[in-house]
């Protein structure tokens, strides 16, 4: 199954909030939608949860026309809400039997799933009085209680302690290894990192990277060095290179304890390593830089560009 | 429809498994058999004639009228009290008189001149008193007779004078609308309450949905329409349901205990079949426009405290509609009647009333239930496109005429 939503617009009254976003992403990948707050991920979510309709634009299952009723979908929205006065198992139950799972089947896969999530115990217990984190828990059952063949988690890991997030991590990557289209929102780089083949950043509405990952980490890579010196700081590093270096590199970030330098043409990576050896610069590490997807989002969607 | 069932099933849950909805229908139902059952097993407390009796002879100076006059117009205490329908005595004195007032040693007191003018004097006067205009009456009768008796008729003439009363009967082709009053008039403040009671209740179901932020899962799950038609049906369910066990519970100990009542309460509790089911059917499909309506405006707000401000125009209409059934009970046939028994939000009234207590067509039933059953329709669909809209509209309360142009708006 690919997912295609090309060239989504949304306006709310005169102001338009997503400019024409266009990505794609197939089951058994996740997809990571980045962005900052107000970037238009959530809008975006909510327009192919059918919550808002775009204004203009298209999103396609294999070609056809996306319509949500005809798939099983899981969503766990940015705004978490469930009965706070209800007991768990008895809302699970309900949330899967209105995406038509019989009785039976709702209950065993309620059952399932807090099993899973190491909730099991408050099957029968009111949401709230449930701690943050298990509420959390419960969240994510619901989401997967119909066995989506979707999967929209919007900020999955807000809330969660280390050991609570390892557990929500483990249950993503089976999702994800079980075949499903996964569509993934977070802050948290690191858990995108580890569970998205493809992201797409957004920034003021609009598409500024997308892509798969390695591709995008290769390419944001590319021509692009890192230096760290024993005697001397990332800021005299700089200083020194900015000037006396200029025909062959350009300084591009000063970071706490290194200095990233982007190549002014081919092949100059021997030619600044000999200058540096002949300035007598203690290298502690020349190499080619790897980005970070934190590095990538930070220049990306950050107010630099 | 499956969609539609479940939630259902989810809400009457919801009620049914509230302490305080069972609590409520379980302690009224209780009261209301006891209310009707109870009385006929205290000995004597029915027996209201004999209780008057005995208690005439235990406190006879209670309800005794003392008359001081100038003339003698009465001319004994036997003659007045035969025609006053009191225990009379005949004071020497008007302080004597007040005093004996004053003292409570006697129900009132009457102070008359000898051209006919009197004073009443009474400690507390009521509201319902009806002393006075019995007096008045005993009076112009006694000054009547001294008139003819001084125009030399004897006392048998005067007697035979006054015998000559008009007789008659009346016989009823229609419906007895003085009869019915009652419990038509019961009926419908039932319906009052209700309506007020489990429109709030509804409205409430649908805010806390949204203030909560379960909506959001629910829009994402669900259709729209079965979503609002089950949530309000099941409102209106429950409301129902109470309703039924609140009346049936009363009906029955009514009939088991009617003869020991001696079917004194059956102006209020014998309500004939068709009216019981004209206001079966009409009493729902206002009650379920009226539900429809509350859910839209649970709709409108996100904070369940601002439910009152938004419904506000709503209780006033439902209050508009309930005056204007007060005025039709006195005029079943009235133009009022006949007009508001087509117009939705009015009609559940206005048409029972014509039902119960005046003349109606069977087309115009017809018609007037069709009209209302539509609106419920046309209320639930546009209920169910300002929910959805509605959905992630959080902050102030968002104004009905604006969110009904916005659905239209999406409509097309």
């Amino acid at each position: 199954m690919k997912l295609e939503v090309r060239d989504i617009k949304k306006s709310f009254g005169e102001k338009e909030v997503l400019h024409g976003i266009s990505f794609s992403v197939s089951s058994g990948t996740a997809l990571g939608l980045l962005g900052r707050n107000g970037a238009g991920k959530t809008t975006t979510i909510r327009i192919l949860m059918n919550v808002f309709q775009a204004n203009s634009g298209s999103i396609t299952v294999d070609g056809k026309k996306f319509r949500q009723g005809e798939y099983q979908i899981g969503y766990l929205p940015e705004e978490r809400g469930m009965y706070p006065k209800k007991k768990v198992g008895e809302q699970l139950i309900y949330m899967g039997m209105l995406r038509g799972l019989s009785k039976s089947q709702a209950r065993k896969n309620t059952k399932k799933w807090l099993k899973r999530l190491e909730v099991a115990e408050y099957e029968n217990k009111q949401l709230d009085t449930l701690s943050k984190g298990n509420q959390q828990k419960i969240q994510l059952a619901q989401t997967l209680v119909c066995d989506p063949e979707i999967v929209i988690l919007d900020e999955p890991f807000s809330g969660l302690d280390p050991v609570n997030s390892q557990i929500l991590k483990d249950v993503i990557q089976e999702v994800i290894g079980q075949g499903k289209l996964v569509i993934f929102s977070s802050h948290q780089m690191s858990y995108v990192e580890e569970f998205c083949e493809n992201i797409v950043i957004l920034k003021s509405g609009e598409v500024v990277l997308d892509g798969n990952l390695k591709e995008i980490k290769r390419e944001f890579g590319k021509n692009r060095l890192m230096v760290q010196a024993l005697s001397l700081t990332p800021q005299e590093l700089a200083f020194l290179m900015g000037d006396a270096f200029s025909d062959i590199l350009t300084v591009e970030r000063v970071q706490k304890d290194r200095l990233i330098i982007r190549e002014n043409r081919e092949g100059a990576k021997a030619e600044i390593l000999k200058r540096l050896l002949e300035y007598e610069v203690d290298l502690e590490y020349f190499g080619l830089f790897e980005p970070s997807l934190n590095d990538i989002f930070v220049e990306k969607a950050g107010d630099g560009q | 429809m499956k969609q539609f069932l479940t939630v259902l099933q989810f809400e009457l849950n919801n009620y049914f498994k509230n302490k305080s909805f069972v609590l409520t229908t379980v302690i009224f139902a209780v009261i209301l058999a006891a209310a009707v059952a109870v009385p006929p097993l205290i000995p004597g407390l029915l027996d209201k004639g004999e209780q008057t009796e005995s208690q005439k002879e235990a406190g006879a100076e209670e309800d005794t009228v003392s008359i001081y006059q100038e003339a003698e117009i009465f001319q004994s205490p036997q003659q007045a009290e035969q025609l006053l329908g009191y225990p009379c005595i005949f004071e020497e004195a008007e302080d004597t008189l007040k005093e004996d007032v004053k003292s409570g040693k006697v129900k009132a007191g009457f102070l008359l001149k000898k051209d006919g003018h009197y004073t009443y004097v009474v400690l507390n006067n009521s509201m319902y008193d009806s002393l006075q205009t019995r007096f008045e009456e005993a009076l112009k009768m006694q000054m009547e007779n001294l008139y003819l008796e001084g125009k030399g008729m004897s006392e048998t003439e005067i007697t035979e004078f006054q015998s000559i009363l008009p007789t008659g009967d009346t016989q009823i082709l229609g419906k007895d609308s003085a009869g019915n009053y009652a419990y038509t008039y019961v009926l419908i403040f039932a319906m009052y309450l209700l309506i007020l009671f489990y429109g709030q209740m509804i409205a409430t179901a649908i805010t806390t949905e949204k203030s909560n932020r379960t909506i959001e899962i629910l829009v994402t799950s669900v259709n729209s329409n079965n979503l609002i038609f089950g949530k309000v049906v099941a409102g209106a369910l429950a409301g129902m349901i109470q309703m039924g066990i609140f009346i049936g519970v009363t009906f029955g100990a009514y009939a088991v205990f009617r003869d020991a009542w001696g079917g004194i309460l059956d102006f209020l509790l014998y309500i004939p079949a068709p009216v019981l089911g004209a206001y079966i059917v009409f009493g729902m499909l206002g009650y379920l426009l009226y539900a429809m309506a509350f859910g839209m405006l649970g709709a409108l707000v996100s904070k369940t405290e601002d439910i009152s401000k938004s419904s506000s125009t709503l209780i006033f209409l439902y209050v508009v509609s309930f005056l204007v059934a007060v005025y039709a009970l006195n005029d079943a046939d009235g133009i009022l009647a006949k007009i508001t028994s087509y117009i939705p939000f009015l009609s559940h009234n206005a048409m029972f009333i014509r039902i119960a207590m005046g003349s109606v067509q069977w087309w115009e039933i017809g018609i007037s239930a069709a009209l209302l059953a539509v609106s419920c329709v046309v209320a639930g669909i546009l209920a169910a496109k300002i929910f959805r809209m509605g959905t992630l509209m959080y902050g102030n309360p968002i104004k009905l005429g604006k969110a009904i142009k916005m659905a239209g708006r999406k409509a097309s």
